[in-house]
């Protein structure tokens, strides 16, 4: 019995950045990515949240894959046949993310068992790109896994099957990381961390951070002006009642919000002051920042 | 005259002649007068009874001469009959006391008249009570009857039996006051009037069995109490307070003094009102009846007199409830009561809402801006002095205490909100970081030029420090200017006229600022303008140029078309406008709003400030006289030429504030910000000389010396200085960008004064946080009640430290290796998981034959291991109170005597021991104890990598709850940490339920998965004011227990442990379903308290 789905489905290796995702770059990263990959050097990214990480690794899947030309699909979003980007594996990681959940494991099939790799091992094999989002959640044991494959032998060694898998061409692994939890457990350890070169993100400037919001949340540059005013101001309450600075999605999230109608001040309260604390006098406080910015 | 009398006369003198020749005068004197009116044998009858008054004892012929002196007057009055009684009252008297007798009839004639014959006996009766056959007694009824004709001259008989009988019962405690009382109590009484006297002393009466002490304050102060309370009601309020005297005794007079006195604070119109409100209570409890009345003035400070009623009502609700709850609702002891006021209320208070705006101000501005009350600011004593309005001095904000303009809460804290971002704007937009030599963005700069052309300034003969002027000759050069401010202001002849255009200008370009900043705020930005629009003088009442600098003002408020000027004078007024409207851009600097002042003040210059009727043609500037073409920044201002009539100039005064720029020192701010920088640099504030600053508040219109002292200039400059220093060293801990003290929920972090009690270390501020106590008789808290100080311990010696851990070395051993253990990550297997890392052999088998035996086979044969990790905070809380200064052998002792008590050898031989022991080792105390539980703890929690704070506390009174912090939950381990054990110390009480919330806020801001508050104590919470009274302890531990509960609802596992030994019987109470543990033998409290912490965390 098959059912027809109606959400498309990717095995991992086949998730492949085929449009140009939209990235409005901060500084020097992209030349600092190529230059990484071409020397399969690992690539820390460190930054707070939803400051553009993740959308600055598809981008370079995507820019990576077509050095030369950039097709562009057709309007129907169908694949213009040619392969396009670099295929891409995320992963997000968590505390209970074991090696196995990276290398790969026996899957009961009828009688007998079936090896299944994990998406490590994929990425190793066919030379993608292995994000693993936010690395430091992990378990230390899991991180520890990752050592071989950023030496410069790459090898990615599988206990349970007795096997070692060699990197391709192309593989590069891409970890996160957010400095902004300082607790001593949520620390990545020097030894994981003296194998990548670090790319540090911030919150965009003003302007630029607007310009980002109106294109992403398709409102005018003036509305992204005022909500990467907001922004700003909301930042600078970080370490005082703030654990961490609105990110650059929420913000997005506001302005969508606008976009769909819904009056300024009601957006922000949802998308920025009750997502970001549950404290009464800081949301207080925000809104009152809320409220001298927009009507 | 007959002979028949002749003989009588002379019969009586010679019987009368033995007591005394004078009574013989006073005979003859009297018959003389009277003897026409009587026949003889009546003659005989009267001189025979004053006969027998003679006779009756050794000077009651005194009493005779008084009986016949008076009779004269007497027996008019009276007629025969009536003196007849009147006669027997004395002598019966005087079988009593001559003395009284004499009194009696000395004090007849002018008494009589007042009251009715018919109530003589009363009046007597009066005198007779007070008179107990003492001799005090005895002179008091003497005083009685001798003050009768004043008393009865103002008071009524009824009054005078109440006054009597209050005399009567001040008797049983003392004649002296008894006595003090009736001699003033006419006077006393005079003021009141009709039916409040009886009033009056009828309380004077219930004052008498109770309060007695206060009754002479009573009578001496009460009239002029109620005299501030409304006249109709003053019956009504002695019935109240006599009541509370009835029902509670003692304090009955200080709340009928302090209820007056509050009384006196408000309306006379609304006393009824209050009165019949605190009547409907006094049924129930006339406490809260008098403490309603005394809150009464604070809370009309905050609500309309419409709406006590529903404030009251509040109350009386909770007064049905419980009497405590009730009374401490209305002292405004209670939450409950304060919440209900503030909800009621429409103004708002500063200190409410200051956290709000201090985290808006540090978000519009990113520096670290503390947000105070501006009266704060007036005490500093470094120039400001306006208690109410906006401010800053660079480095925090300042704000009137409350702001009630609107009877709408929100409009008010829009105002405040208004008034915030305005001085936000000062420190956002870069007010205080002008620049002399910087160049502005819109204006060409000519400073520079003006400065040079300036005319070389007078050099002030320097004053010597008597004030003397020194001889010429000897001027020394002044020196340079402080500050970049002070620099440009010097280019100006007038600087407050330069001072005043400036604050225009800048203030304007703020606005501008803001109002494209901050979109959401330009409607309540534009309200506030168009109200101080509203209340601008009228122009054309000003001098001239005072006129100019109001329109200024005006256009800077956007009141272009409110400007009022003569038209001959037009061309001047719309180059000011222009200057001004130029400056009006986004994006002028500080240093445009310099040029343009430079370029105002040339213009103002040239405008005499002359009467404004010197000039006719007054008239608003229409729209057409501003719609110039715009002009450019290089050519604005320079043109000044005006025709001004010749007159003798008025001297120029300051336009009148507008309320929300508040009060603007750009000068003193820079001053300010300069002495901060040097001190953050050279590590002290050792700023300027004092010639510099004398010569700054010599030229400063900033600081006007008479506002701050009556004194001269040199000692205010001294007592400036001295403020200023004070002011550098107490912010020394609050640099900007540097971390402030994290506001806890309801702990907020207050700046204090410094202690700078130690000469060698830098002063280290204490921080203020304040917290609500538990008030289990009223069921409600007690609002911001307590006030913690916290400090860090001082430092002393690591020794310490190293001599504990080689002391107890095994046992540090043992305690590290335990730990240790704790310490690897810890797995659990986890089986049966739908996924997991890999599939479980027996799982799997049971599959695959359910599979064949056709069972629909459990999916579940995944296995996964899930890692326990350790994420534990722990803040342990030490008592440090006075009593762990106990030897332990004491301590033991203390439970031990009874063993003794039946043999005294035993005990005797055993105290020798112990003797002898202490001579060779100093006794150790409890506190050495504690002490060395936590070195070893330390090792412990080292050793396992728990996240870890030690504190102290102790104090005195719930306003000064001291907080030690030994070492801080996110300090590491260092050798300061190891010198501030050395230094634990007893101190005082014992206030544990403060010091539980307070470590409480502190493990809530640490982010752990486990949160244990540790406390360790030697007996049971105990402080002054912890309680009702000295001896009561149930407060104590309810509020203790509260403090526990609150911890344990906010997710923190607290436990106590105490080395009391009878410490069962409270802790129970205290901790009920809370963990505690009782460590009878002190000495094994170190290895006690590691165990008992390893088995809570795992
Ligand atoms: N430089 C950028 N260019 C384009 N979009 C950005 C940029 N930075 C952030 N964004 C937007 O912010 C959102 C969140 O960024 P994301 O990459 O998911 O953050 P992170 O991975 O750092 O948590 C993205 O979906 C994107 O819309
Ligand atoms: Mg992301």
């Amino acid at each position: 019995m098959t059912t027809e789905s109606t959400h498309r489905q990717y095995a991992i290796e086949e998730y492949l950045v085929t449009s140009e995702p939209y990235y409005e770059p901060l500084n020097d990263e992209v030349a600092l990515f190529e230059a990484a990959y071409a020397e399969k050097i690992p690539v820390l990214l460190k930054g707070p949240t939803g400051c553009g990480k993740t959308r600055f690794v598809e981008y370079m899947a995507y820019k990576l894959g077509r050095p030369v030309t950039v097709m562009r699909n057709s309007a129907d979003g169908s694949k213009n046949g040619e392969e396009s980007g670099m295929p891409l594996i995320t992963v997000a990681c968590h505390e209970d993310l074991t090696a196995s959940d990276l290398v790969g494991r026996y899957l009961l099939e009828g009688d007998s068992t079936r090896w299944m790799d994990g998406p490590l091992t994929r990425a190793a094999k066919v030379g993608a790109i292995c994000y693993l989002d936010e690395i430091v959640e992990a378990r230390k044991d899991t991180t520890v896994l990752i050592h071989p494959l950023t030496d410069h032998r790459r090898l990615l060694p599988i206990e349970k099957l007795g096997q070692i898998v060699e990197a391709r061409d192309g593989f590069i692994l891409v970890i996160s990381y957010n400095p902004g939890y300082q607790s001593a457990l949520k620390d990545l350890k020097h030894s994981t961390r003296q194998r990548f070169m670090a790319i540090e993100f911030g919150y965009p400037p003003r302007e630029l951070e607007a310009k980002i919001i109106a294109k992403e949340a398709n409102i005018s540059e003036a509305i992204g002006l005022e909500l990467a005013k907001l922004g700003e101001k909301v930042r600078h309450l970080k370490e005082h009642g703030l654990a961490e600075g609105v990110s650059t999605r929420l913000l997005i999230y506001a302005g969508k919000l606008m976009h769909e109608g819904i009056s300024p001040r009601r957006a922000c309260q949802v998308a920025v002051t009750w997502a970001l604390t549950d404290d009464a006098d800081v949301q207080r406080s925000i809104e009152e920042v809320v409220s001298s910015i927009f009507e | 005259m007959s002979r028949q009398r002749k003989r009588i006369y002379s019969s009586y003198e010679k019987k009368l002649t033995p007591f005394s020749t004078s009574l013989v005068a006073e005979f003859r004197r009297a018959a003389d007068e009277i003897g026409d009116l009587m026949s003889d044998d009546e003659l005989r009858a009267w001189a025979d009874q004053g006969l027998d008054l003679a006779r009756q004892s050794w000077r009651s012929w005194e009493a005779a001469g008084e009986y016949y002196r008076v009779t004269p007057q007497v027996l008019p009055l009276l007629g025969s009959v009536g003196f007849q009684r009147w006669a027997k009252h004395g002598l019966d008297l005087a079988e009593l006391s001559s003395a009284l007798a004499a009194s009696f009839f000395r004090a007849s004639p002018v008494t009589l008249p007042a009251i009715t014959p018919a109530r003589i006996g009363d009046w007597v009766g009066l005198g007779r009570l007070l008179y107990k056959g003492t001799w005090r007694s005895a002179s008091l009824a003497v005083q009685f009857f001798d003050g009768s004709p004043a008393l009865f001259a103002k008071l009524s008989a009824e009054e005078a039996r109440i006054l009597v009988r209050f005399v009567d019962a001040l008797c049983d405690r003392s004649y002296d006051l008894a006595s003090h009382c009736l001699t003033i109590a006419a006077q006393a009484l005079e003021p009141l009037e009709g039916d409040d006297r009886s009033a009056f002393l009828t309380f004077a009466e219930s004052l008498a069995s109770t309060g007695w002490a206060d009754a002479r304050s009573y009578l001496e102060k009460g009239p002029a109490l109620l005299a501030s309370i409304q006249a109709m009601q003053r019956g009504r309020f002695l019935n109240l307070a006599r009541e509370l005297a009835r029902r509670e005794g003692r304090q009955a007079f200080a709340f009928f003094a302090e209820a007056s006195r509050a009384l006196a604070q408000v309306d006379q119109e609304s006393h009824g009102l209050l009165l019949s409100l605190a009547e409907e209570l006094v049924e129930r409890s006339p406490l809260a009846a008098m403490e309603f009345l005394k809150t009464a003035p604070m809370a009309l400070e905050r609500i309309p007199i419409e709406t006590i009623a529903e404030w009251h009502a509040e109350g009386s609700a909770l007064l049905d409830q419980s009497s405590d709850g009730g009374e401490a609702y209305f002292r405004m002891e209670s939450s409950r009561g304060e919440d209900m006021l503030e909800a009621l209320s429409s103004r708002v208070e500063l200190s409410r809402i200051s956290d709000i705006l201090r985290m808006y101000s540090k978000a519009l501005t990113g520096f670290e801006v503390a947000v105070h009350s501006s009266e704060a600011l007036a005490e500093k004593g470094i120039g400001w002095v306006e208690g109410d309005a906006p401010s800053t001095e660079g480095s925090a904000i300042f704000l009137p205490p409350h702001v009630e303009e609107f009877q709408d809460k929100d409009q008010n804290f829009g105002v405040y909100k208004v008034y915030c971002t305005h001085q936000a704007g000062h420190l956002e937009f870069g007010t205080f970081e002008f620049e002399f030599e910087r160049d502005g963005a819109i204006f060409p700069t000519e400073r520079i030029k003006a400065e040079a052309e300036r005319p070389p300034p007078e050099p002030a003969p320097p004053i010597d420090t008597d004030g003397h002027v020194d001889a010429p000759g000897e001027v020394t050069p002044p020196p340079g200017p402080l500050t970049d401010m002070e620099r440009f202001f010097d280019i100006f002849a007038d600087r407050k006229l330069a001072s005043d255009l400036f604050a225009i200008v800048e203030d304007a370009r703020i606005d501008v600022l803001i109002s494209r900043e901050y979109g959401g705020i330009r409607r309540q930005y534009g309200d506030r303008q168009s109200r101080e629009l509203d209340r601008r003088p009228e122009a054309s009442q000003l001098p001239v140029r005072q006129a100019f600098v109001e329109n200024l003002v005006r256009a800077s408020l956007g009141g272009r078309d409110r400007i009022v000027w003569p038209g001959q004078l037009m061309p001047v007024m719309i180059e000011a406008i222009g200057v001004l409207e130029t400056l009006q851009q986004p994006q002028a600097l500080v240093e445009d709003s310099a040029e343009a002042t430079l370029r105002l003040y040339r213009l103002a210059e040239g405008i005499a400030n002359v009467m404004p009727e010197m000039l006719e043609d007054w008239a608003e500037m229409s729209e057409g006289d501003l719609n110039v073409s715009p002009m450019s920044a290089e050519s604005l201002g320079n043109d000044a030429q005006v025709d001004m009539p010749q007159g003798e100039p008025m001297p120029y005064e300051s336009p009148q504030p507008v309320d929300f720029r508040g009060e603007f020192k750009p000068e003193t701010v820079q001053m300010l910000m300069k002495l901060r920088q040097e001190r953050d640099e050279k590590g002290q504030a050792s700023p300027i000389s004092p010639e510099q600053l004398k010569q700054m508040l010599e030229k400063s219109v900033e600081i006007t010396i008479a506002d701050m002292a009556q004194a001269d200039l040199t000692q205010s400059s001294e007592l400036f200085l001295t403020n200023l220093i004070k002011e550098l060293n107490q912010k020394q801990d609050q640099r900007p960008g540097k971390e402030q003290p994290m506001p806890t929920e309801d702990g907020q972090p207050v700046t204090g004064m410094s202690t700078g009690d130690d000469e060698h270390e830098l002063p280290v501020e204490p921080k203020y946080f304040f917290y609500d106590e538990w008030d289990f008789r009223a069921g409600d808290y007690r609002p911001r009640w307590c006030r913690i100080v916290e400090s860090p311990v001082a430092e002393g010696q690591t020794s310490y430290y190293e001599q504990t851990l080689a002391k107890y070395s095994s046992l540090v051993a043992q305690t590290q290796r335990q730990f240790e253990l704790l310490r690897p990550e810890m797995y659990r297997k986890t089986k049966r998981l739908l996924d997991g890392e890999d599939l479980d052999f027996d799982a799997v088998t049971e599959f695959a034959i359910e599979r064949r035996a056709r069972v629909t086979p459990n999916p579940k044969i995944y296995w996964r291991r899930n890692k326990i990790e350790r994420d534990v905070s722990v803040a342990f809380l030490l008592d440090m109170s006075a009593s762990t200064d106990e030897e332990i052998a004491k301590h033991e002792r203390r439970y031990q005597k009874d063993d003794f008590d039946d043999d005294p050898r035993r005990y005797f031989s055993w105290w020798m021991a112990r003797r002898a022991q202490e001579l060779l080792t100093p006794p150790k105390r409890i506190i050495d104890v504690e002490k060395e539980s936590i070195v070893l703890l330390i090792t412990a929690l080292e050793a396992i990598g728990d996240d870890y704070g030690i504190y102290g506390f102790s104090g005195y009174g719930r306003d000064n709850v001291e907080f030690y912090v030994v070492k801080d939950l996110d300090e590491a381990l260092s050798d300061r940490v190891k010198k501030r054990i050395d230094k634990i110390a007893p101190v005082r009480s014992t206030r544990m339920g403060p010091a539980i919330r307070h470590a409480t806020a502190k493990l809530e801001a640490h982010d752990s998965k486990v949160r244990i508050l540790f406390l360790v104590s030697d007996g049971r919470p105990q402080d002054h004011g912890y309680g009702r009274d000295r001896t009561e302890k149930e407060y104590a531990i309810h509020d203790t227990h509260m403090a526990l509960m609150e911890a344990k609802r906010k997710g923190m596992v607290p436990f106590c442990l105490t080395v009391d030994r009878y410490g069962h019987d409270y802790l129970k109470q205290m901790c009920q379903d809370i963990g505690y543990e009782v460590v009878p033998d002190i000495e094994s409290l170190p290895s006690r308290i590691t165990t008992l912490y390893r088995q809570l965390t795992t």
